[in-house]
């Protein structure tokens, strides 16, 4: 197994594996631990800050309360890994020994079932099962949000939430659906998929993987507590000051990105190393399945752009625990310091979310179509474009901020230049469906969906773009319903066709077709009509994430949210195919598309190394077609 | 899950299963939805403003209401300078938060305010607008403005721009109560009346910066709905 | 896209022009003709008739010149969208159905021509928009340059959550805006306490309000109106309130709302 690490020049007995600490440590410990020294780091915290304001501050500043819940929150995280064996391994390579065999074996769960899940799994393919849970509750989680917040939106006069309650589902919802749409394709598909795709044993690094979906794991409470300190007033953008004001529950978001940046960045790295070093024999850069190369570059990205994030929020933490004033102009601070960091990671972050979801597409068309992927080098040149590019264009976000007005214009050509590579995502779509004949299938549906979706969230991001458009357009609903087309039409209906395309292969089952298709089409009509309505109150001219609006914005309104409500149904129908199908669901055949990947090589249940044997690659998995 | 054999039920079960699990799923998210509205509901009971005759102005005859409330420290400050308070709050608080007025009446509020204060963020909001020649009288005595360094609270009372309702804006300042004064339980009463046009909702805020310990003091008590902030109901009949 | 010669190479080499008639005698191609069409069509409708139904009233050249970006992009992209779009509803229409994978399609694995057709095409089309854009800017500066003299200012304050506005020439401080038409305004806009964002939305312009610097905005009114001023950064609890009425008015109505403010005409 390419994972293990021996040292042969050290002489130790070796611990029959059922005894070792590792057996006995899961989730629930995890959780012990992680609980019991946070309420310890939280009495302790509290009574000392108590008496450094001499007893007589009870209940504390609004600063000292910041230290206190986030101490509490960072240990919560830091305990859960330790409850779970984290550190075991680093513990045994410091003090000069290693795990052994048996115990290597162990953590990659061999023959534990189900229970595995709950542990410090090193498998790729449990990892990537338990991402797909994660996102999954992530965006239930945030789509029921979505559902509170057009409810309240369904008709003027704030009648059914406080403007507090308000401004936190907001907040939430947004945080809550970035996160997810990040990990929504690398996560479980990257996890799950990539590793056998490429035709390793594993990822690189599987202990980093591991804690890559751990660590993640540990910030769902740290994020859910915000609804219990007073919720979120900022958005998900949480821009200074209005962050550094805000009340305790703006902790809990600061602990949450910071605990997410270091889940994104091991497993950023991770999957990086593992493709760049771990592809089978044969399998050149130029026979790389594109989903691969898409993911690739997708985490890459991300890698320089989330610690800029992580440092914002770094630095909002102090602001608000020590008052250092990085973001508050009246201690020589600027809001644009924070603005300019926040986007230079925003910006990025779009299309960390949008690649994989159009890759996963890429990697689906010539199966269903039977045709070749319509130039790959395109399609690379395509992804590669955007990538770079999208470094460059961060301030189309502060058009209006009046930080730097005579930027503007360098950055408007910038943003306008990736609708060239945009471009080519497209003609490598339509490429591949032009003389073909589709195979009507769940996953095809979903690229016709994209292309409509895309096609409209690209329009508008035209003139978006466009400095004077952006002067009446910026922060309106017209903006809201714009990244809804790109990172849900588009990006997340990308991974919904994923996971149909690969639900054989993750589960051993085929997606129930009919409540498929059911799902799909309340989902995309829904989707449609609520976000037309949103275009049309945006251009209307009402502001983004208001509680309450004019008589005029009623009807667009209304229109949203009965298309919301109809988003909401089909989610779950489709929650309830993803359920049903993997208890109940058609037995699938180890190659159901008759797609040409290695993935599709390998039997249900896939064997923990996932090959006996590494295939050869002599040619990329386009294959199909005839003539030439 | 583990194992591939065949596990599947007839099509009505599934069926079935599926419509089961399509109402539970609403039904979730309505628990969520009905908590939430309840949770947010508890905060806003409804003070009517009461009728009493009618008044004269600009030449017109007019139903005159009356509405009265208090303002009151945080409990620590009012726990120190023992203010007698109906209910208790950890922060300062307009003891009523959603006023309901009759439409096209002359409305008289009169506030009784026990709070210290500082300074004003923006100075605007020390004058008195919108009222009945922009005056107000405390303790008496009339007055078109304060010193934007003597003010405790300020109640202001806007609404969205809109065709369907009229423009409707109040800012009263309200005078602070000295720190020796606090001591003794000291107050201000300030009253002032204003027209209200047509049905309408709006809102009302203070735009004084009592959110201690937070920046430009608009957090805390200035973050939550119901203390420092409201809701404005002008009614018909 | 793919190219006709596939299956009549060998026969005889034909000219260009037939081709192209080969090509558009295709059933899927006149299909997709068709379909492109259409689809531009609906697009081309979608920008002319929504966009002016949907906007406010415009009230300045900004906010014309807004709204002619949203409607002429709309246009000009119109026939790739077509295009796009024509190409997936006459693959759609070709749809197989059934538990089996259809027949391998023909193995097109690129197009050179097409590809750099494509692109060089989407590089045009990003520069028409640059260009536009730029000149938009670059006419916008010129005017707040050329108008500062007879500009009238007007300090913007964004407090939580409420705006107020100061016209130091006037001598007034108002709740509302009210601007005279034809003369140009700048607003010096700045926050007491959070990000706010200054937005009179008939005026199709918008700055951000911070706390202790000033930004600086221009315009000037075309049209007599109500003018709606919104907030269009979300800065707290009551962000969405934080909207005030104001007005364009002719310059003697503008004058003796200055004089009943208590403030003086110039």
């Amino acid at each position: 197994m390419s994972t293990s690490t021996k040292s042969k020049d050290v002489a130790r007995p070796v611990p029959n594996p059922k005894r070792s600490l590792i057996t006995r440590l899961h989730m629930g410990t995890g959780v012990v631990v992680g609980v019991i020294l946070a309420a310890i780091v939280y009495y302790l915290l509290k009574k000392s800050l108590l008496t450094y304001t001499d007893g007589a501050a009870d209940p504390l500043s609004p600063h000292d309360n910041n230290i206190l819940l986030l101490g509490t929150m960072f240990t919560w995280s830091i305990g859960f890994m330790i409850g779970i064996g984290a550190l075991i391994g680093p513990w045994r390579w410091l003090v000069g020994k290693d795990l052994t065999d048996e115990e290597i074996l162990y953590m990659a769960g061999d023959g534990q079932g189900v229970k595995r899940y709950f542990k410090y799994c090193t498998d790729h393919k449990v990892v990537g099962i338990q991402y797909l849970v994660g996102v999954m509750t992530l965006l239930g989680v945030g789509g029921t949000m979505a559902m509170m917040i057009r409810t309240s939106l369904a008709r003027p006069g704030a009648h059914f939430v406080t403007p507090t309650v308000y401004n936190s589902l907001v907040g939430l919802h947004g945080i809550t659906m970035i996160i997810a749409m990040i990990i929504v394709a690398t996560g479980p598909f990257g996890n799950y998929i990539m590793p056998i795709m490429i035709g390793a044993y594993d990822m690189a690094f599987p202990r980093l993987n591991a804690l890559s979906w751990w660590v993640l794991f540990t910030a769902i409470p740290v994020l859910c507590s915000a609804w219990f300190l007073g919720g979120i007033p900022t958005g998900w953008t949480a821009y200074a000051p209005l962050s550094i004001q805000a009340g305790p529950g703006m902790n809990a978001f600061i602990a949450t990105i910071i605990i997410f940046a270091v889940s994104t960045a091991v497993a950023g790295m991770n999957i990086t190393t593992t493709v760049v070093a771990m592809r089978t024999k044969g399998m050149k850069w130029n026979r790389v399945p594109i989903f691969v190369i898409g993911s690739t570059i997708s985490v890459a990205l991300a890698i320089p752009a989330f610690p800029t994030f992580m440092v914002s929020m770094i630095m909002t933490g102090l602001d608000r625990t020590y008052n250092t004033g990085f973001f508050d102009a009246n201690m020589g601070g600027s809001g644009w310091l924070y603005a300019n960091l926040f986007w230079i990671m925003g910006h990025p972050e779009v299309y960390v979310i949008l690649i994989p979801g159009v890759a996963a597409l890429m990697e689906i068309a010539p199966v269903f179509v039977r045709k070749p992927l319509f130039s790959y080098n395109a399609a690379i040149m395509g992804f590669a474009g955007i990538a770079g590019l999208s470094i460059l264009v961060w301030a189309h976000h502060m058009y209006i901020a009046g930080w730097a007005p005579s930027l503007n214009g360098a950055f408007m050509v910038t943003t306008e230049m990736i609708s060239i590579p945009t471009g080519l995502l497209f003609l490598v779509l339509i490429g591949t469906l032009w003389r073909g004949k589709p195979w009507m299938k769940l996953p095809m549906l979903s690229i016709f969906a994209f292309i409509w979706d895309f096609l409209i969230g690209g329009i508008t991001g035209i003139y978006l773009s466009d400095v004077p458009a952006d002067g009446y357009l910026h922060g309106s609903m017209f903006v809201t319903a714009h990244f809804h087309f790109t990172l849900m039409g588009a990006a997340l209906t990308g991974a919904i066709g994923g996971l149909a395309y690969w639900y054989p292969k993750m589960t051993g089952r085929m997606l129930n077709e009919r409540a498929g298709y059911i799902s799909f089409w309340f989902v995309q009509i829904g989707f449609n009509v609520l976000f037309f309505g949103m275009f049309m109150a945006g251009a209307e001219g009402q502001p983004r994430r208001v509680l309450d609006y004019a008589a005029l914005y009623k009807n667009s309104n209304l229109i949203s949210t009965i298309g919301a409500y109809s988003v909401g149904i089909g989610m779950i129908i489709l929650l309830w195919a993803v359920i049903h199908s993997a208890r109940h669901g058609k037995v699938a055949p180890m190659n159901p598309w008759g797609a040409k990947t290695l993935e599709w090589t390998v039997p249900y249940p896939v064997p923990l190394t996932n090959f006996d044997e590494l295939p050869i690659i002599t040619s990329d998995p386009y294959g199909y077609g005839k003539g030439k | 899950m583990e194992t591939a054999t065949h596990n599947e039920v007839s099509g009505g079960k599934r069926l079935a299963s599926a419509i089961a699990f399509l109402f539970l799923g609403v039904a979730v998210v309505a628990t969520v939805g009905f908590t939430l509205h309840s949770v947010s509901k508890e905060s806003q009971p409804k003070t009517y403003a009461t009728v009493n005759g009618t008044v004269t102005v600009d030449g017109k005859e007019l139903p005159h209401a009356f509405i009265s409330q208090s303002v009151f420290p945080d409990d620590a400050s009012a726990r120190a300078n023992n203010v007698n308070r109906t209910n208790t709050h950890p922060w300062p608080f307009y003891t009523d938060s959603h006023l309901v007025l009759p439409a096209h009446s002359v409305v008289t509020m009169t506030l009784k305010v026990y709070d210290g204060g500082e300074e004003l963020n923006t100075n605007y909001f020390a004058k008195v607008v919108g009222t009945i020649d922009n005056m107000m009288t405390v303790d008496g005595q009339q007055v078109s403005s304060l010193p934007p360094t003597e003010v405790q609270h300020t109640f202001t009372l806007h609404g969205l721009p809109t065709s369907t309702q009229e423009p409707l804006f109040v800012n009263v300042p309200l005078p602070k109560v000295q720190d020796a004064d606090m001591e003794k339980n000291g107050s201000h009463l300030v009253v002032f009346s204003f027209v209200t046009g047509g049905a309408g909702e709006y809102v009302w805020n203070c735009e004084y910066p009592c959110g201690d310990g937070t920046y430009a003091k608009f957090g805390a008590v200035m973050g939550q709905n119901g203390y420092m902030s409201g809701k404005v109901s002008v009614v018909n009949g | 896209m793919a190219n006709s010669s596939d299956h009549n190479a060998e026969v005889l080499t034909p000219t260009p022009g037939e081709r192209l008639t080969h090509f558009f005698a295709r059933r899927d191609v006149k299909r997709t003709t068709v379909l492109f069409f259409l689809w531009t069509a609906l697009f081309v409708v979608l920008g002319l008739v929504f966009y002016p139904k949907w906007m406010p009233e415009i009230m300045s050249k900004e906010m014309k010149s807004a709204e002619s970006i949203m409607i002429w992009f709309t246009v000009i992209s119109a026939p790739i969208a077509g295009l796009v779009l024509a190409i997936a509803t006459n693959s759609f229409m070709d749809m197989h159905r059934g538990d089996n994978p259809p027949e391998d399609g023909p193995a097109i694995r690129t197009h050179g021509p097409i590809v750099a057709v494509w692109t060089v095409g989407s590089l045009v089309f990003a520069l028409v928009a640059i260009a536009w854009g730029l000149i938009e800017v670059n006419s916008q500066a010129v005017a707040a340059a050329s108008d500062a003299k007879s500009a009238i200012t007007v300090e913007v304050t964004g407090s939580q959550w409420l705006w107020t506005f100061n016209y130091p020439a006037q001598g007034i401080e108002t709740h509302e805006l009210n601007l005279p038409v034809g003369v140009p305004v700048i607003f010096d806009v700045k926050s007491a306490d959070v990000n706010h964002s200054f937005w009179p939305v008939q005026l199709g312009v918008k700055v951000d309000a911070n706390a202790q610097v000033t930004t600086v905005i221009h315009t000037t009114p075309t049209k007599v109106g109500v003018i709606e001023v919104k907030c269009a950064e979300l800065c707290g609890l009551y962000h969405a309130y934080m909207e005030t009425n104001g007005a364009v008015m002719s310059p003697s109505d503008f004058n003796a709302w200055v004089l009943a403010q208590g403030g003086h005409t110039a």
